[in-house]
């Protein structure tokens, strides 16, 4: 047959109609719709049992009950949601932006999988992978070396927490290994303590008993921005609507400031000065609780006549800002309330801050009376139920031992301190003290958290062995020459005593949720692992199998209770009574009045740096040792992060030409970054605040990059009587980018 | 090379010019192409709509060419319903344009819906309260309707008309034109109203919600009224343009004038309703809702009220006036401007009346933002005009458009030999 | 569903959220996000991109220092009642994606019917429907902990918040196992309301007198909910949209906030 083009046309043209009259088009545009509602790359979360485990957050010191939603598939058990556990004491149901982002850092991509051994130069990101025995190995073997040469106090250990079985199982290896040198993360924990030292002669974190306090006056704390434990504090603020007044003295006008009844807006770095007012007026007028003065204090006489010779409302309403009626109707309102509380530690309470401010306001909480009293501070004595054999050293740990700590902490010129962490960089870097050795460090990221970032560098350069036991690729992690990966707070067993600022003894346990994701180990674990691998008397002091016997023989008859409930709560503990609280020398709690007046000078001068930058916290960004999941990032502001860009906030009567939104360079004496300037009114015109907990390298596209790091842009100020960092702020100056 | 596909007795540029052309167009098209298959094998995260810019450039530009290409339902209308004979002079331009502007519209709708394989549910799980799926079936139906109005025009192509079978279809087609036609006028007269509805029966948006009577707010009226008179403006201003291209008379200047006058009256009582509308708008339906009239206006950047005035006074009452009065409609520079600023209103009243609606604040606590399309959405705009342009090309060259052409030609050649 | 109808009696489901007590640390969010299998994104600075269910506004009173004050405001989906269930949304969808149940009063959005035209989102005056721009992506491993009972959305749909609607599915599933048809206060609440350490959130039926909600809103159902409660507000309420989630504030710049007013209007 000959096929000629009209029959060829033909055919075409009826065979397309044929097919547009058949049921194949209609079929195939179903067929597509369907296809688009099933994209193979739209994950389809696979469904299985659903159950239930209670434990406890350790993302932060909060020490919050938690209750985590799992499935059981096919292809194992999946964690899905954490949420607040009901009923548990500090949150009641109630949970935080960075615990319900947990998961995010349970499956986060930027955990460390296996332990890694430094294969480039330091902090260059090439890492070799090994296995644990080889990791072990490694770290024995240095370890060994630095022994034989009897320089075993050359090592150090940085850790998160000085409280529970892990922590406990550190400093252990540490005494029985040869070094004094455990150090905590610096807060404002060490300044309370401190004041509680010096005040009352005790060993013992404070406690607040926020709940039943009905004037709260707080000196630039962040009550619901992540000061003490803060699930807790922001249950508190919602009940003292009901029953309480807050009044919030801080230069910016922060949440905790918008939320309080009475937002008073001070000089900042001039807390003191007024705190030392408000007593001054208390006193003068007779308002202070005589019987606790009279019969339960001394020194009241010499911290009276200095109150009222230079602290008279008058004198300070200048260097305060705060005019003299204001503080005299303060004083009376906190003074003439039922259960008056005043706090300090600004924002997060990361910083220790000044001891004279602390004792000031400490001072204000004795003249009322309130000490552990109901709605007052109370002075909770650290947790007992570890209860290890008292280690037996060699000769090497007990001469290692001898040494004087690096950080200075315990010396003669700061006696009643337990830790520096913020002087080490420099003891470091400087060169006076030992050359630091090899280095641990658990359960933080100093590289990100500790003033001066270059500074904080250069010491970790200087320091020829650094071990991380971090669960993710941070920025200490990331500098270190060794990785063991711990398991992440949702795979491990964990004490977690004490939740920071609780006014009861509370004992948590973390539990593993799901197996471990990956090849990882509890820190306890590898420390027994370690320990064994020395033998003698350092295997000796670890009579324990695994991390897990040896917390279950730790807690003994409370681990039934705590594997049930998920915590241990004495609720009928009860502070110690005026008569016998106070172990100072005089059996009664001091009026301590070294220096009182002495306020913290920053650095910088105000020609060159007109400004003075001050951080702030939010609840919606971390600024600990976790870095921010995605979840917390997405909630940040664009008033507060745009782009990779940080935002400031200054006063538009400051700006000077800075329109909103536009770039700008933010320098102080320690480094210059850019920003972008935000108008707020709701700050003191002068000021320039930064957000804290952005500006990460390390971890992923998602976090790593954004904003700046405050860290980079101030240094630590030492405090002249703690040595404690006292830095609030740092002066500053905005140019043109 | 291609005139045995050249109507008879006229003249066209060189093959070789038209075909430079053509490809110049095609490469615009391309582009467009490009930036059309970007948007559906990547999504629409390659224009910068967001969630304040749902609605964005080519939103617009399709509500703008959907205004603009009324005149054929309009033209059409005059033509078979109301016997207004001259006009079938510029009928089948109109048709023409008006054929490009629906396409263009449907293409746009396609491109623009975040999930074009699903777009059909809009019929299949039609929600009849809803303004857009009235659009869409009037919208559907009334390219139907153009479509059958542009074959027989195709038909009347030279080497096609001598196949018997197309003759006589397309003498038929024209017999029953005025049914398609009335149909056609009634299916737009709806779809244009409805597109007004779109926006007007927002009620959570006090910027575009206006009352109305029955089912239909005011803006149903008023967007059929300003495609009506827009439209005609748009296709005399594309004849014009033509002309001015093809550098000869193709419809009478009788036509033309008629057409204004209509299209004058149009956009004259349009205005004033619009005016009306805008004040009872002003007054009485905007602040029952807390709105002062200048709280849509005072926060935008970059051009605050000024676009009212432009779109009421120097698109609405300016062209009007020309084009109502004689003397106005004479001077064709005057006739041109007035027909390119009523044509510019409809599009100035799509832009607020969509745009806008999505990007006025109404929580007390946002404000406006600024958006700036991307080159994949500028594309995409542009691509409908190329396609438009080399349509109406190829149409022009092939096909017998304009009907007075031929005589117009003969009637110049002839006063040659005189 | 007329079934069911004669058996239980119908919900209005709504929230009413404490400003006074709100502090604004975006638990909420984050709640809603785990949740709800809300995607991220590398950047999500840009809140025009950034799709979040429930979002916390930041509301200052445009005063200066130190006068200044500043209060937060979680806006979730409002569930608006309109008129007789007209939302603004859900009359102009035109594919019927999104619905109003006259059985609970949630406004739904059924992803794999909706065909991303944002004409809802045009409707919506609340900001409270968000537009898939891009294909949802996990980091990897991620997607472990996404929950089975929320599916993830596709690019190209428009998404919000349901009131944790399979929470009232597993709810009422239970219920029924167990032979009952109507549910206690708390076995149906919101993922954000469960999480909220302030306890600003309570979440419940408007139609049922013993609910918090009711006592505390006291909706005037005559007229469409409008609240009795004088420290009580919804968002834009003279628009006649009827949102079922009323604001307490015993600030009047902050009621105020919560409408538009024409010039000396008193409010």
């Amino acid at each position: 047959m000959k096929v000629c083009r009209r029959s060829f046309l033909s055919l075409i043209i009826g065979g397309a109609a044929g097919v547009a009259l058949s049921p194949l088009p209609l079929k195939l545009t179903d067929d597509s719709s369907i296809w688009t509602q099933m994209w193979p790359w739209t994950p389809v979360p696979e469904d299985g049992e659903v159950s239930h485990v209670d434990s406890i957050c350790t993302l932060c010191p909060g020490g919050c009950g938690i209750t985590v939603r799992k499935v059981a598939t096919m292809s194992g058990d999946r964690a899905i949601k954490i949420e607040g556990m009901k009923g548990h004491p500090v949150n009641d149901g109630g949970i935080c932006v960075l615990g319900l982002s947990g998961l995010q850092l349970l499956y986060s991509p930027t955990r460390v999988k296996t332990p890694l051994k430094r294969a480039g130069a330091r902090g260059e990101g090439r890492w070799e992978e090994i296995s644990w025995d080889e990791a072990i190995a490694e770290v024995v073997k240095k370890l060994e070396g630095l022994r034989e040469k009897g320089k075993s106090h050359t090592v150090a250990c940085i850790s998160g927490t000085d409280s529970g079985t892990t922590a406990h199982l550190l400093g252990r290896f540490l005494t029985v290994y040869g070094s004094p040198n455990f150090i905590r993360i610096p807060s404002i924990q060490d300044s309370y303590e401190l004041t509680m030292r010096l005040m009352q002669g005790v060993q013992a974190s404070a406690g607040f008993d926020v709940e039943n306090a009905d004037f709260v006056l707080s000196f630039g704390s962040g009550l619901i921005e992540g000061w003490g434990s803060p699930v807790r504090m922001i249950k508190a603020n919602s009940t003292w609507k009901d029953r309480g007044k807050v009044v919030q003295i801080e230069p910016r006008l922060s949440n905790t400031a918008a939320k309080s009844d009475k937002w008073i807006a001070i000089n900042p770095g001039t807390e003191t000065v007024l705190a030392l007012s408000i007593a001054h007026v208390i006193i003068q007028k007779s308002l202070y609780s005589a019987d606790f003065v009279n019969n339960y204090s001394s020194g009241f006489k010499e911290f009276k006549q200095i109150v009222l010779d230079e602290f008279s409302p008058d004198d300070v309403s200048e260097i305060t800002g705060v005019s003299a009626s204001t503080i005299e109707s303060l004083a009376k309102s906190f003074a003439g309330a039922s259960k008056p509380l005043a706090v300090c530690g600004r924002g997060q309470g990361e910083t220790p801050g000044s001891l004279n401010e602390f004792m000031a306001v400490h001072a204000l909480n004795a003249l009322v009376g309130n000490i552990n009293k109901t709605g007052g501070v109370w002075a909770v004595p650290d947790p007992d139920y570890i209860k290890w054999p008292e280690v037996e050293m060699d000769r090497t740990a007990a001469n290692g031992m001898r040494k004087a700590r690096i950080d200075g902490a315990g010396s003669k010129r700061y006696p009643d301190v337990r830790y520096l962490l913020d002087r080490l960089p420099d003891a470091i870097n400087s060169g006076k003290e030992y050359p630091v050795e090899a280095l641990f460090v658990a359960g933080a990221n100093p590289v990100y958290t500790i003033p001066d970032s270059n500074a904080v560098k250069e010491a970790f350069n200087r320091v020829p062995f650094v071990v991380s036991f971090s669960s993710y690729m941070d920025e200490t992690a990331a500098n270190a020459d060794l990785i063991l990966p711990n398991h992440v707070f949702l795979e491990r067993y964990e004490d977690v005593p004490a939740p920071v600022g609780l006014q009861k003894p509370i004992i948590g346990l973390s539990k593993p949720v799901v197996k471990p994701q990956f090849n990882t180990k509890h820190v306890g674990d590898a420390i027994l692992l370690m320990a064994k691998s020395f033998g003698g008397m350092i295997a000796d002091a670890f009579p324990w199998d695994s991390y897990e016997a040896c917390l279950k023989e730790t807690l003994g008859n409370k681990w039934d209770s705590l594997i049930n409930d998920g915590f241990w709560f004495d609720s009928n503990f009860r502070p110690a009574d005026w008569k016998s609280a106070f172990n100072t020398p005089s059996g009664k709690f001091e009026f301590v009045n070294k220096g009182l007046a002495e306020l913290v000078k920053i650095e910088g001068d105000e020609q060159s740096y007109p400004l003075i930058l001050i951080p702030y916290d939010s609840m919606r960004l971390a600024s600990g040792f976790i870095g921010n999941p995605p979840f917390a990032i997405k909630t940040v502001e664009d008033t507060v992060l745009k782009g990779n860009d940080i935002v400031v906030e200054v006063n538009p009567r400051s700006a000077r030409g800075f329109r909103e939104g536009d770039h700008g360079i933010l320098s102080t004496p320690k480094g210059s970054v850019k920003v972008r300037v935000h108008h707020f009114d709701g700050i003191m015109p002068g000021l320039v605040a930064l957000p804290r907990g952005l500006g990460h390298t390390a971890y992923d596209e998602y976090l790593a990059g954004k904003g700046v790091n405050f860290n980079e842009l101030i240094g630590p100020v030492e405090d002249p009587v703690s040595g404690l960092n006292a830095a609030w702020g740092i002066r500053a100056k905005l140019t043109r980018a | 090379m291609d005139s045995a596909l050249i109507p008879e007795g006229v003249k066209r540029c060189s093959f070789g010019k038209f075909i430079f052309w053509l490809v110049i167009f095609g490469a615009v098209l391309l582009w467009g192409i490009v930036a059309m298959l970007l948007c559906w094998f990547k999504g629409l995260n390659q224009t910068n709509m967001n969630d304040a810019y749902g609605f964005a450039l080519w939103i617009w530009a399709d509500l703008a060419v959907i205004a603009v290409g009324g005149g054929a339902f309009f033209t059409g209308l005059l033509r078979y319903i109301f016997g207004k004979d001259e006009l079938k002079n510029i009928i089948n331009f109109a048709v023409l344009i008006g054929f490009i502007c629906y396409s263009s519209a449907l293409l746009i709708l396609a491109i623009d819906i975040g999930q074009p394989l699903r777009g059909w549910f809009i019929f299949w799980h039609a929600n009849v309260h809803s303004m857009l799926t009235e659009v869409a079936f009037c919208l559907s139906c009334y390219f139907a309707v153009l479509t059958i109005e542009y074959i027989p025009l195709i038909l009347e192509n030279r080497q096609i008309d001598r196949v018997p079978f197309f003759h006589n279809l397309s003498h038929n087609m024209h017999g029953v034109m005025a049914i398609f036609a009335a149909t056609g006028a009634f299916l737009s007269f709806f779809h244009q109203g409805s597109l007004g509805g779109v926006a007007g029966v927002l009620f959570g948006r006090p910027f575009a919600f206006r009352e109305g009577v029955f089912i239909w707010p005011w803006t149903f009226f008023l967007f059929t009224w300003s495609a009506a008179a827009c439209g005609p403006c748009f296709t005399i201003l594309i004849t014009w343009i033509t002309e001015k291209i093809t550098k000869k008379k193709l419809v009478r200047k009788n036509v033309i004038m008629l057409l204004a006058k209509i299209a004058g009256w149009m956009l004259a009582t349009y205005t004033i309703a619009k005016i009306i509308d805008t004040w009872y708008w002003a007054t009485v339906t905007a602040p029952a809702a807390g709105h002062n009239f200048m709280d849509f206006y005072s926060n935008n950047p970059l051009y605050g009220i000024w676009i009212l005035v432009l779109e009421i006074v120097i698109c609405g009452v300016i062209p009007s006036i020309i084009l109502i009065t004689k003397t106005g409609r004479r001077y064709s520079f005057l006739l041109v401007g007035a027909v390119f600023l009523g044509a510019l209103g409809a599009c100035v009243n799509r832009w607020v009346m969509v745009l806008q609606v999505m990007a006025v604040p109404v929580l007390t606590f946002e404000s406006w933002f600024m958006y700036f399309p991307s080159w994949q959405e500028i594309a995409t705009t542009i691509l409908p005009v190329a396609y438009g342009i080399m349509l109406i090309m190829i149409s022009y060259r092939y096909l017998p458009i304009f009907p007075q052409e031929r005589e117009i030609e003969e009637e110049k050649h002839a006063s040659i030999f005189v | 569903m007329k079934e069911q109808h004669k058996h239980t009696k119908a919900k209005k489901y709504g929230m009413v959220i404490d400003l006074d007590k709100c502090t604004g640390c975006g638990a909420c969010m984050a709640a809603c996000m785990a949740e709800n299998n809300v995607s991220f994104k590398k950047d999500e600075s840009d809140k025009l991109l950034s799709i979040t269910w429930m979002r916390v506004y930041k509301l200052t009173n445009g005063k200066k220092f130190p006068e200044a004050d500043i209060c937060y405001l979680p806006r979730p989906c409002m569930h608006c009642e309109g008129d007789h269930g007209h939302a603004p949304c859900v009359s102009v969808c035109p594919a019927t994606a999104t619905d109003y149940s006259h059985e609970t009063g949630i406004v739904s959005q059924i992803y794999t019917r909706c065909f991303g035209c944002r004409y809802c989102m045009a409707a919506c005056p609340y900001h409270a429907r968000y537009f898939n721009w891009w294909d949802p992506v996990w980091p990897d491993g991620m997607e472990k902990y996404l929950s089975p009972n929320v599916s993830p959305r596709m690019r190209g749909v428009v998404e919000k918040c349901s009131f944790c609607f399979h929470r009232y599915q597993l709810a009422m599933d239970k219920a029924y196992i167990e032979g009952r048809r109507e549910l206690e206060e708390d076995e149906y609440q919101t993922s954000c309301t469960q999480a909220c350490p302030a306890d600003a959130i309570i979440f419940g039926d408007l139609n049922n007198p013993g609910h918090a909600v009711t006592q505390i809103a006291k909706p005037d159902h005559k007229h469409g909910g409008r609240p009795m409660n004088p420290n009580a507000f919804r968002l834009l309420e003279r628009l006649g949209t009827n949102p079922k989630v009323y604001y307490l504030s015993s600030r009047r710049w902050v009621r105020r906030a919560g409408d538009n007013y024409i010039k000396d209007e008193r409010g």
